[in-house]
């Protein structure tokens, strides 16, 4: 099991030093919340701060969420777990931030808990990987040995359902939706300013928490994700009424990977597949 | 409030016979807004027009909607009748009931209904049209031609005569294409190179002419009247500045490759000129079989150069030319026959396909036009095989064209060099052309066999080794026939080039079922393709022959000259802007359009447009996540309005 104290030691070493030399001016880690079970995303400024940084099971928080916040060109160091690590990537090939003003500080981690239910996140709300794709510092040792588990292994029972069961499943689901937004709060590709919900003219949905409006928010959310979503499970962990979002995402990951062979965040050198053209891809989409 | 008038036209019985009409226009009337609706037989004849002007003043319609074909067909024809009437022409909407209503559909009741909610939709749009300004633009009176064969060579010759700069390119060393490699053309049987040669020698010679060989296209950049274009010159080893044409490096060059232009039948230097007629006569080095090149020491080539033109360290360079049109000529390639092991070319000597026989019949070629085969016997007995891969569903389902007609000028050519019996195996014999059926008749009396059914298969023989056995149905007598011969010519279907579809991709072209480039409109716009500017002459759009081929170079060479002789041009109001208040910057835009309109201002983080590069199609409005990028004339109000009249039914 990973080594979660000796883990946070090194984050705060690692932050120290980043801060003193000047090579970063914030790091974006996790602080001390209210108890150990509810850790809070935390900016380092100073050293000073770097006291107040922890790590332990319960940081499973994506600090990517926060890259875009801060003004172009602002030295940023950025604690990354697996998941982590693709956010940032997908953000440097959509270019929102730029690799040479970040350090990714790397944790390779197993056990991650949802502090909600204390079950331990693994493949079925996230993509299930242990180790960062991208990371300039590796702050513990890499996770082998682990049974590969497909992601979209979860989806079994959903595709099962035909095309009506589907439907009335995320009727209801959506209908649970209280519009609190904390979905497009926790995602780290969910940028956009003003998001189409939130615009008059024209006017895409209904704005009260009911039902046609609820669909409307969601279906159009899951496609401007398409193809962009990096599986990390915020969306599902940060929402207070349990929709299961992670469901659809990872549905439309998997299309997205049979049709285009490619998956999102795993290579700053890749484009992002909606908005590319390559000569080599699939027509399927147009069947 | 607006005044709308809905004109309903019946398109004789195109429209009128599954949709009725009269109930549609009777219809309109009673919506909001619409102060008048009529019908009529044909509203863009004169009189359909004028009803529509007279209605304008009449009514003081501010909004007009031509319920008819479709906006590709005479959306431009209306725009102008209103413009006429005193209207803005961007008032007006064009409902398609015929292409996508009255042609699909059998069932008058289903095809009054959808006539219905598309009218109610357009009418919903309608009212929040805009009235938009045309931009004008200034033109390039430079035109650039793709591909150096005959349909190339006639396009830049007229439109050099009439004075216009002309940049030809060919990816070749030489211009001339597949016409330079035949020896004669039918059905007048005169010789290619006594009609080519000096049409080759022309464009060579005419000052408004810039020839660019061995080159290639890598880039188009621009629109209709400002194309900017990258040609890549291949590097040619050679100075061709500097060289006189002497030909000694070609004597001494002890390299050897596979001459392309005799089709593989023979070598060639590995420094060479593809045939002593070429233009430009100047030798270019090919890498792969240059002795210098694969070993690293020879350049016997550069000793014997008095002109010290030879320059191994050359390097292919990039160049950009600026053009107002393009015409692409890019010809065809033969289809590869190998994969139809049946015919068993590649494996039997004796199996030839058509292009090779050309250059046998050709003084210039391998054998100085005497027809033997590879092992030097003249063949006593030939077997034409029509149609292969051509008019079969498993390969190519189109009619190649030529190969009928190309077939009777080689068995009258094989009579005249040879004493051999010529068979010809054919599904139809197709002879349609000025002199072609005459020529065809002619062949009858000259003793040539015709059999009516297609060769099905080639084998070798069985008794006498170093035969061909033909296999094929006689269709007339139903019977199965074992022909044996000498030789074999394959006559292969008729494909687009190899490299079409990066061609396609970079002017925008769009390819039939086979890859031919699409013209506009079979009939209108045979030479127009759906990119403004950019027109298609010869093969590379179907099959044809040199006739036809050469007609639409003289047309398209007029297309071309339409737009490069006015000095400005309009171009549509229907471009995109950005509201940089909802930019979020995701540069979504940037990425899927085809045009490069869209570019991202770094400091301002947000996306701008170029409304000279934008064509209007609206692709970056689509993927806008924030709905910051406005289509004009196709706003976000618009479509939701419009689809809110269509939800209507």
């Amino acid at each position: 099991m990973t080594d979660f104290k000796k883990i946070e030691e090194n984050l705060k070493k690692e932050a120290k030093r980043l801060l003193e030399s000047g090579e970063v001016t914030v790091v974006l880690a996790y602080g001390k919340g209210f108890d150990e079970k509810h850790p809070m995303p935390f900016a380092a400024k100073s050293v000073a701060d770097v006291d107040n940084i922890v790590f332990n099971e319960y940081c499973n928080y994506n600090m990517a969420r926060y890259l875009v916040r801060y003004p172009q060109g602002t030295k940023i160091a950025i604690a990354v777990k697996a998941a982590d690590s693709r956010a940032v990537i997908q953000l440097i090939q959509e270019e929102k931030i730029k690799k040479e003003n970040l350090v990714l500080l790397g944790i390779p981690v197993i056990g991650m808990k949802n502090p909600k239910t204390d079950e331990v996140i693994d493949s079925k709300t996230t993509c299930g990987m242990h180790n960062p794709v991208l990371y300039d510092v590796l702050l513990g040792e890499e996770v082998h040995g682990q049974k590969i588990v497909s992601p979209y292994d979860v989806l079994a029972e959903y595709e099962a359902m035909d095309k009506d069961a589907r439907w009335q499943f995320w009727k209801d689901q959506f209908d649970k939706c209280i519009r609190c937004y904390a979905c497009r709060k926790a995602c780290p590709m969910c940028y956009c300013d003003p998001c189409f919900i939130d615009q008059n003219k024209p006017k895409w949905a209904d704005k009260a928490p009911q039902s046609p409006g609820n669909i409307m928010y969601h279906l159009t959310r899951f496609h401007h994700l398409a193809g962009r979503c990096i599986d990390c499970g915020e969306c599902s962990r940060a929402c207070p009424v349990d929709i299961p979002l992670y469901l659809f995402h990872k549905k439309v990951a998997k299309e997205c990977e049979e049709m285009f062979n490619q998956v999102s965040g795993m290579s700053i050198e890749d484009k992002p597949v909606l908005v590319n053209f390559r000569v080599e891809d699939s027509d399927k989409i147009l069947e | 409030m607006s005044r709308i008038g809905v004109f309903v036209c019946h398109c004789g019985l195109n429209i009128a016979k599954t949709v009725r009409v009269s109930e549609l226009a009777e219809f309109a009337a009673t919506l909001p807004d619409v102060v008048v609706a009529r019908d009529y037989k044909f509203m863009c004849s004169t009189p359909g027009q004028e009803m529509i002007q007279r209605d304008i003043k009449e009514y003081k319609l501010d909004r007009v909607i031509v319920t008819a074909c479709s906006p590709l067909m005479h959306e431009k024809t209306f725009r102008k009748v209103i413009e006429n009437a005193g209207l803005n022409q961007y008032l007006l909407t064009i409902v398609n009931i015929r292409e996508q209503l009255s042609w699909v559909t059998h069932d008058i009741e289903e095809g009054t209904a959808k006539a219905k909610a598309l009218l109610n939709g357009a009418v919903y749009r309608a009212r929040l049209l805009a009235p938009l300004t045309s931009r004008v633009i200034d033109v390039n009176p430079d035109v650039l031609v793709v591909g150096g064969g005959i349909a190339g060579i006639q396009a830049a010759l007229e439109l050099a005569n009439t004075g216009t700069k002309v940049y030809l390119v060919e990816k070749n060393s030489t211009i001339g294409g597949h016409m330079a490699q035949f020896d004669k053309t039918f059905p007048t049987l005169d010789c290619s190179a006594c009609i080519l040669t000096p049409k080759m020698d022309a464009v060579l010679q005419h000052k408004n002419i810039q020839m660019l060989t061995y080159s290639e296209v890598t880039e188009v950049k621009g629109y209709v009247g400002n194309f900017d274009i990258t040609i890549k010159q291949k590097a040619r080893y050679v100075d061709h500045n500097k060289c006189n044409a002497c030909l000694a490096c070609t004597e001494k060059c002890p390299g050897k490759g596979v001459s392309e232009w005799d089709e593989g039948l023979v070598k060639r230097k590995a420094i060479y000129i593809p045939f002593p007629q070429a233009v430009p006569q100047k030798p270019v080095i090919d890498r792969e079989s240059c002795t210098y090149f694969i070993k690293g020491k020879c350049k016997l080539c550069q000793k014997v150069c008095e002109q010290k033109a030879i320059d191994f360290e050359q390097q292919e360079t990039f160049s950009t030319v600026k053009v107002g049109a393009v015409i692409v000529a890019t010809g065809y390639d033969l289809m590869d026959t190998k994969p139809l092991v049946q015919y068993g070319y590649g494996q039997y000597p004796g199996v030839y396909h058509s292009l090779e026989v050309e250059r046998l019949f050709n003084s210039a070629g391998p054998t100085g036009g005497k027809v033997t085969l590879r092992d030097g016997k003249e063949p006593q007995s030939i077997a034409l095989l029509h149609c292969i891969g051509s008019r079969d569903k498993n390969y190519c389902e189109h009619c190649s064209r030529v190969c009928c007609m190309y077939s009777l000028k080689f068995a009258h050519l094989f009579k005249e060099k040879t004493s051999a019996d010529v068979y010809q195996f054919y599904i139809d014999m197709r002879a349609a052309g000025k002199g072609y059926e005459e020529f065809y008749n002619r062949l009858i009396e000259e003793d040539v066999k015709f059999i009516r059914g297609k060769g099905a298969r080639v084998t070798d023989s069985e008794e006498e080794p170093g035969r061909l056995i033909v296999e094929a149905e006689d269709t007339l007598t139903s019977k199965f026939l074992r022909v044996p011969v000498d030789m074999v010519v394959l006559c292969p279907a008729i494909v687009p080039r190899a490299d079409s579809k990066d061609l396609a991709r970079l002017f925008n072209l769009s390819t039939d079922k086979q890859g031919f480039f699409m013209e506009r409109h079979p009939k209108l716009a045979p030479l127009a393709t759906m990119t403004e500017g950019v027109f298609i002459a010869g093969v590379c759009q179907s099959p044809k022959d040199i006739p036809d081929t050469v007609a639409q170079a003289y047309g398209a060479a007029a297309e071309a000259l339409t737009i490069v002789v006015k000095d400005k041009m309009e171009l549509d109001a229907t471009t995109a802007m950005v509201n940089p208040a909802s930019c979020c910057g995701c540069q979504n835009c940037v990425r899927v359009c085809p045009y490069s309109a869209p570019s991202f201002n770094v400091d301002k983080r947000v996306s701008e447009i170029n409304e000279a590069l934008c064509k209007g199609c609206g692709l970056c409005a689509s993927v806008c996540p924030t709905s910051a990028i406005i289509a004009r004339h196709f706003t976000n109000e618009q479509v939701l309005a419009e689809m809110e009249g269509l939800m209507e039914f």
